[in-house]
């Protein structure tokens, strides 16, 4: 029923991966130079789409429909409400670059987290996958909590715990914006 | 698009006018036609996360995108008015009360927090973990709307205090 994942160790990316990987830097990079808000909120919306391909690609469907359902779907939605008050810009500019100095702190930036990227893991066959605990709850999951998928068996049995806790800090993001909107009810 | 640039100049020439809302055939048709499909969507991602992909985040927000869809669709206040107040918040303390609730039912019954074993009904694990995703997929559902209609509220800035004496009156006309 559970079968190991056997994903070949792969240390090269393939060119579904580079295009969806130039799709989604490119998403990024619109979303950040464009001076009209509605093309920034829709290339973002694109970039979450993207990101939501990728992360099927590897294999984890479940932060997919995350990503899906939240970053491309509701979040543009609330996006799209905020703008309603916002003003188009005059001037005929489409982009807004970045100045000198600012650029170079971006860059600084970039390189700071890509100098982390080499010490990753390659996919499949990394410490997460064959390490000992994955492969207990691969092994025991279905047994132990009954249920087939073993993301779901980890959030709601073995990290049950934790997953209350997320579920309160969502009730408590909806509590606290009642509280500072000074009202009892949303609707 | 057309909504933005339209809401736009409302809100420049009337402070607070109508809002973004536009009245668009393919928009409305899209939506009736879609939204069904939508909400069959999240309520099978939340009711079979337990064996495939998905669970009670992941449908909780596929869920509450129908209700965003047909405020787009329909205008905010028609499905503002539609939507009793009471619903969000008690689905929202519903949510983590189901949550809290399992746990509790299993320390009682003489285990450990959330040990879903202990519960003496036949696949208990499975229908807990099920119960809780249905708990936090009502938590989700509740939280994504509740947000957006504050925010849809926030918009109408000084016209938003005439608002509980409204809701007032179409929660005594439901009543």
């Amino acid at each position: 029923m559970i079968e190991p994942l056997a994903l070949p160790l792969q240390t090269t990316v393939s060119a579904l991966e580079a295009a969806l990987l130039a799709f989604v830097l490119g998403c990024a990079v619109i979303a950040a130079v464009l001076r009209d808000v509605l093309g920034v909120i829709i290339a973002a919306a694109a970039y979450s789409l993207g990101v939501a391909v990728i992360w099927v690609v590897l294999r984890a469907p479940d932060v997919a429909l995350t990503e899906a359902a939240v970053g491309a779907g509701v979040t543009t939605l609330l996006f799209l409400l905020t703008i309603a008050k916002t003003v188009n810009p005059t001037d005929e500019r489409s982009l807004e670059l970045p100045s000198v100095g600012s650029g170079a702190a971006l860059l600084a930036f970039v390189l700071v987290l890509g100098s982390t990227v080499p010490a990753m893991p390659a996919i499949g066959g990394s410490p997460v996958t064959d390490g000992e605990v994955s492969q207990y709850y691969l092994e025991h999951a279905h047994e132990q909590t009954e249920v087939d998928n073993v993301v779901t068996a980890v959030l709601a049995a073995y990290r049950g715990f934790d997953t209350l806790g997320e579920a309160v800090v969502v009730f408590s993001a909806g509590v606290a914006v009642l509280v500072v909107l000074q009202r009892e009810v949303f609707v | 698009m057309s909504d933005r640039e339209t809401g736009t100049a409302d809100v420049g020439s009337s402070a607070g006018g109508r809002g973004p809302y536009v009245e668009s055939t393919i928009i409305m048709t899209t939506v009736r036609v879609v939204a069904p499909f939508v909400l069959t969507l999240g309520l099978f991602v939340m009711f079979h996360g337990a064996d495939s992909a998905g669970g009670g985040f992941q449908g909780g927000a596929i869920a509450g995108s129908v209700v965003l869809m047909l405020a787009f669709a329909f205008g905010i206040g028609p499905v503002r008015d539609w939507i009793h107040p009471g619903i969000l918040l008690g689905l929202m303390v519903a949510g983590v009360l189901t949550f809290v609730g399992v746990g509790a039912l299993t320390l009682l019954l003489g285990g450990n927090f959330l040990e879903y074993g202990v519960i003496p009904i036949y696949h208990a694990s499975a229908y807990s973990i099920e119960l809780i995703e249905l708990g936090i997929g009502a938590i989700v559902v509740s939280i994504i709307t509740g947000l957006f209609f504050a925010i849809a509220g926030g918009m109408e800035g000084p016209g938003a205090e005439p608002k509980p004496a409204e809701e007032a009156t179409v929660t005594e006309d439901e009543a």
